[in-house]
């Protein structure tokens, strides 16, 4: 240990709290620790966790402590964490100027400055013995009680330290750079993990090109994608589907891509391949908690959104968006339904597996403990929806998707009403008089209409889609209102898997 | 490391303007209508401006505002008229 009573060299860094750190800041109520380490130092990790239960004592006898990481401050942050370390955290980036202006060779050095800035004393390696005497207070005395540390990063050559620092490179954070995100952490698309996402399929297969980016669509970067979401290569086929769905011109993708709506696409898959990949269609099915559910529903909107070009704020000018925008992915409980499945009303045979999209805003829950007949409970239903879009708005002119709880369909089912029965009786309970819905936003039909004409919510009964999904118990359905002004219909496709 | 990119990396060149007449006398101009309200009334002054000025105009109207004009407009609007209006948004 020595102590020339020399001014220390100030400084300003990063810190991981937020904003830079001076050291005037640190010494401005008292003396300071400044600790110089690096992720890569075992020994610098030791006297960390070391110093971690000692640092309380030295903040209540004034002494501010600080340690500055030789590494970027995400490290940094990590570390601190992994350690307890509770002190102010630092980030110094190379070249390390700091480091090299309080003349370090090794690391970690234990560095006190009093009040007026001057150095009283420094400590180089793990030496409990000597940072026992610089900070007058007992430390740890396990073994070891001194270990050498590493050689500080601003003696490296200049070579090597480019080198290094592609080795402490973090590829989470490389994905944030790139922005290939929605804004949470992604799986980043190495070749390896893209070549099991496509298996034994032709990575340059196109499937189209995509509005507004004009992108051309090859399955190897919706492969790209799926791997980025989190997907497992067992759900790409539903992957695949859902993209070439998107991609038929009568959904205009590129329209909802870029609206001012807060429009997103939810898929319902009905089928074999639900129970095969693990797809929710019981309890929470439109909420988190199942990866199949969350990550194909993601993967297809990180197609819209990074291939396609569809990037909120950018070129998707969404005003508010919405959480469908994120992931919206559920299976049909056909199992607990008493009804045909919805594939099977599309034309499909039972045995195969579909994905149906639909543009679509985001959910709304509709309770109903109450209803002691099937017309009520359609009512109900239906009334929810006829404040979609605007209150006024009639007929809605699109599509939208009621999710019947099994409690709600159980009920109907115990009636003997048939889905087609429940449709209709639905859109004949949601009318109104033009005249009551002649003010705020309202339609050219209402407009148009004679004072006491009935306008309906839907023009007609197929534009109410139901499906049956969510937990056995509660009487809550939802409803998904529709995307308008974009001609979108739903789509569905046939899901190539198990082949 | 080395990604595989989920973007189609391809970089277009910005395509050349047309050549713009010296006046519009005798041009004949089309008014794209992209079906956003009270785009016709903006198109409407614009063609009494247009008028004024000795062009010609004719009307085409897409689909719906919110996809593209598809080849057939395009091929239009390029087959009949030296010059094309489009108005957009609200």
């Amino acid at each position: 240990m020595t102590a020339p009573a020399v001014t220390a060299p100030e400084f300003s860094l990063p810190s991981v709290a937020g904003g830079p750190v001076r050291l005037a800041d640190l010494c401005d109520h008292g003396p300071a620790l400044v600790l110089f380490v690096s992720e890569e130092c075992p020994t610098c990790v030791l006297t960390l966790h070391r110093l971690a239960p000692v640092i309380s004592e030295l903040s209540a006898a004034g002494m501010r402590v600080a340690a500055v990481f030789e590494d970027p401050l995400e490290v940094a942050a990590r570390v601190a964490r992994r350690t307890g370390f509770p002190g102010v955290v630092l980030s110094e980036p190379a070249p390390y100027e700091v480091s090299r202006a309080y003349s370090l060779e090794s690391l970690p050095t234990a560095v006190l400055i009093d009040r007026d800035g001057r150095e009283r004393g420094r400590v180089v390696g793990w030496d409990a013995a000597g940072l026992r005497t610089l900070l007058s207070m007992p430390v740890a005395d396990e073994p070891p009680l001194r270990k050498p540390g590493c050689a500080a990063k601003n003696t490296y050559d200049p070579e090597e330290l480019r080198r290094l620092d592609g080795a402490g490179h973090d590829e989470l954070e490389e994905m944030f750079e790139r922005e290939w995100t929605d804004g949470l952490p992604v799986i980043p698309p190495t070749p390896e993990r893209v070549e099991a996402m496509l298996g034994r399929r032709d990575a340059s297969r196109l499937l189209g090109e995509m509005a507004p980016a004009m992108a051309r669509v090859t399955l190897e970067r919706v492969a790209a994608c799926a791997v980025l979401a989190g997907c497992r290569p067992e759900y790409f086929p539903v992957v695949v589907a859902a993209v070439e769905a998107v991609l038929e011109p009568a959904f205009n993708v590129g329209g909802q891509a870029v609206t001012t709506q807060p429009c997103g696409q939810v898929l319902v898959v009905n089928g074999p391949v639900r129970e095969a990949i693990g797809l929710n269609g019981a309890v929470g099915a439109l909420g988190p908690g199942w990866r199949a559910n969350m990550t194909i529903g993601r993967a297809l909107r990180l197609v819209v959104s990074l291939t396609g070009g569809g990037f909120p704020g950018r070129l998707d000018r969404s005003t508010l968006g919405n959480p469908g925008k994120v992931a919206m992915c559920f299976a049909e409980d056909e199992e607990v339904s008493p009804w045909e499945p919805l594939h099977l009303s599309r034309g499909f045979s039972e045995s195969s597996s579909v994905v149906t999209v639909l543009g679509a805003d985001a959910p709304l829950s509709i309770s109903d403990h109450r209803s002691t007949s099937p017309l009520e409970l359609a009512r109900v239903l239906g009334e929810a929806a006829a404040a979609t879009w605007s209150p006024n708005w009639w007929p809605l002119g699109g599509v939208s998707l009621f999710v019947i709880c099994p409690e709600h369909a159980r009920s109907f089912s115990e009636w003997r009403w048939s889905k087609d029965r429940v449709r209709e009786e639905m859109f004949s309970a949601v009318s109104r008089p033009a005249r009551e819905l002649r003010w705020g936003e309202t339609t050219p039909q209402v407009n148009a209409a004679d004072e006491d004409q009935l306008i309906c919510k839907w023009s007609s009964p197929e534009d109410i889609m139901i499906v049956v999904a969510g937990g056995e118990a509660g009487r809550y359905s939802a409803v998904f209102g529709p995307c308008l002004g974009m001609n979108t219909e739903p789509i569905s496709k046939e899901v190539q898997w198990n082949t | 490391m080395e990604y595989v990119s989920p973007f189609d990396e391809r970089r277009r060149a910005a395509e050349p303007l047309a050549p713009r007449p010296a006046d519009l006398s005798g041009a004949r101009v089309a008014l794209l209508d992209i079906t956003k309200r009270r785009g016709d009334e903006f198109l409407d002054r614009i063609e009494e401006l247009l008028h004024s000025r000795g062009a010609q105009t004719f009307r085409v109207v897409k689909e719906i505002f919110s996809k593209p004009a598809g080849p057939e407009i395009v091929r239009r609007i390029a087959d009949r008229g030296d010059l094309a209006v489009e108005g957009l948004a609200d």
